[in-house]
């Protein structure tokens, strides 16, 4: 049986560090919108902002459509912040603190990645509505096409963990870190990173071009938790990633765990800052790109790290 | 968590989905049904792997076996209700009187 | 394999859930809750799978799943009368024969499964079923695992084949029919 941390402690772990990880996502997006807008950094303002624009969201009242689901439209954002709190305890903070790792920690965080598909066609069914049901269907198209690069990119690094065990992969990554031995799978990683929680560029279902996709009928509370729970999720896969490419705790002078802390914000810089850099893609572009490029890169990936092993 | 108990869940499974595959008119719903016979029978499979057989990697085997026999079913099945109802209009099990064309 | 009273309640929880969720498959109205309905109970089976030792199984299940099921949604609102159940109907036929039928098959397994003389050979532990499937996935098994990607596949291509919008016989948009035996005749249908 492998060490973890136990349950009262993993619970208050994973809330303070979704919790932490979702304000900091806040903060990051406005001083990363204005460093590319060249507009000046006004700290206190942002290091306040999400706070107060969360306590206006949080009085603003609810609002609701004709003949809704309304089981689903409640259960949606609870299904996704969960995935999101899933997906990160799979994270090793060091070999002896993670709060689960099961055998096939690999393939439960892709399980808790799939599931994000459902939570978000319920959120978009819901309300009854035809943009977030547009949104949904978006959502539908963008998820079941970045599935297998998502899967084959992270495959990639655990052969040569000969192990699916998410703290096996970062163990293998002693001598030399997978960002340097698989150059093509961080990259790959990060496009389909910024697909699971639609963010920036593909915010393909939540998008401003669908009066806000599958949130558009949402107010309040609940459109708080969708927000909450698709930042969460970003860090979830921002973590994943720094675990998983770039070598989780291993380095120098610093004590494991702020190690993983830091590259987790240096991937959580790229992914919001993806959003402030570049257009957003068109659903059709994605889908044909998804298919016909990340699968054969990503093939491609595991051939060239697969050869390399044997 | 006996391995009867556990083959009593998958005999109900079974039995729920023998009732949806027989009772429903529509497509979508039959094929429903069929991937709870699915469901109960890999239950059956993984419990008598885990108690009766020792572990032997091909109960694990016939396992992924079954669930590749799902994929191509429900695969194919949605492609033969999409081309159905191209050239016959129909929906649910009632309007197929004819098996030719 | 674990054993405790945890397990246990964590069995009976996904157990009865699972069941409970199959069950309400057939008697929702909302076609899209249905779809989500046969989720839960895949979940709940998936669990119970990852409990009994065979952790690969039970997640690659789960996973598989929840792609398959948000397709079937997807059809369910393509192809189904009422898919947000706003009007309550039930569609079936031989409810009563079905009924029965399933009844019966319930009986004759379970007789089977309580009273039939299984031998008892649990896994023996520690049990590293993933590292065990894995060599036999590439071992012993290597051309069951090769027939099946194949068979996968073809049935990607066929399915794209039988589906798509440029169908066999032209546009499906206009009903792609096949052409007739002889030039002026009927097409068949």
């Amino acid at each position: 049986m492998r060490p973890y941390l136990g349950a009262e402690v993993s619970l208050i772990a994973i809330g303070v560090t979704l919790i932490a990880g979702v304000y900091l996502v806040a903060v990051l997006d406005r001083v990363l919108g204005a460093a590319v807008a060249g507009s000046p950094i006004r700290t206190r303002l942002f290091l306040a902002e999400p706070a107060l624009s969360a306590a206006q969201l949080l009085i603003q009242g609810r609002r609701t459509t004709e003949r809704p689901d309304a089981a689903g439209w409640v259960f949606a954002p609870a299904l996704f912040l969960g995935l999101a709190a899933v997906a990160l305890a799979m994270v090793p903070l060091a070999p002896d603190l993670v709060v689960a790792d099961p055998a096939t920690g690999f393939v439960v965080f892709s399980a808790a990645i799939a599931f994000v598909m459902i939570a978000v066609f319920l959120h978009g069914w819901s309300p009854n509505s035809p943009f977030a049901l547009h949104g949904a269907y978006r959502y539908a198209a963008q998820a079941l096409s970045f599935q297998i690069p998502f899967l084959l990119a992270m495959l990639a690094t655990a052969l040569p963990a000969e192990s699916l065990s998410i703290v096996d992969i970062v163990r293998a990554q002693e001598p030399l870190w997978n960002v340097v031995r698989q150059p093509m799978g961080l990259p790959l990683y990060l496009i389909v990173g910024v697909a699971v929680s639609f963010w920036g560029p593909l915010n393909l279902p939540d998008g401003s071009d669908l009066a806000d996709g599958t949130s558009v009928e949402d107010s309040g509370m609940a459109r708080l938790l969708w927000k909450l729970a698709r930042a969460a999720m970003l860090v979830a896969v921002a973590a994943m990633g720094a675990a998983g490419f770039l070598g989780g705790w291993f380095g120098p002078v610093l004590p494991g765990p702020v190690w993983v802390l830091l590259k987790t914000l240096l991937l959580l810089v790229v992914l919001v800052g993806s959003g402030h850099l570049l257009a957003r893609v068109r659903i059709e572009r994605f889908v044909t790109i998804a298919w016909a490029i990340l699968i054969p890169l990503a093939l491609l990936n595991v051939f060239v790290s697969g050869f390399f092993l044997l | 968590m006996s391995t009867e108990a556990v083959l009593l869940v998958a005999a109900a499974l079974f039995g729920i989905g023998v009732y949806g595959v027989l009772s429903q008119q529509s497509f979508v719903m039959l094929m429903m049904g069929l991937e709870l016979l699915i469901n109960g029978a890999l239950l059956a499979l993984v419990v008598l792997w885990a108690r009766a057989a020792g572990g032997n990697p091909q109960g694990q085997m016939l396992g992924i076996v079954f669930m590749t026999v799902m994929a191509v079913e429900m695969t194919l099945g949605f492609a033969l209700i999409t081309g159905v109802y191209r050239v016959r209009r129909a929906d649910i099990t009632e309007k197929l009187r004819r098996l030719k064309g | 394999m674990i054993e405790g009273t945890l397990v246990d309640a964590a069995f009976w929880l996904f157990a009865i859930g699972s069941v409970v969720a199959g069950f309400r498959v057939f008697r929702t109205d909302s076609m899209v809750r249905a779809a989500f309905y046969l989720l839960a109970s895949f979940a709940g089976v998936g669990g119970i799978l990852v409990l009994l030792g065979a952790e690969f199984l039970g997640m690659v299940l789960i996973l598989m799943m929840a792609g398959e099921m948000l397709v079937m949604a997807i059809v369910m609102v393509m192809f189904m009368m009422n898919p947000a159940g706003l009007n309550p109907m039930t569609m079936v036929h031989q409810n009563r024969t079905a009924a029965a039928a399933g009844l019966a098959a319930f009986v004759v397994l379970a007789a089977v499964g309580l009273l039939g003389p299984f031998p008892d050979h649990p896994v023996p532990e520690p049990a590293a079923a993933t590292e065990e499937l894995g060599i036999e996935l590439l071992g012993d098994s290597m051309l069951v695992f090769q027939t099946a990607g194949v068979a996968l596949l073809s049935t990607m291509i066929g399915a794209i084949v039988i589906a798509g919008r440029k169908g066999r016989y032209g546009i499906a948009d206009d009903g792609s029919e096949e052409p007739p035996l002889q030039p002026d005749e009927e097409p068949v249908r």
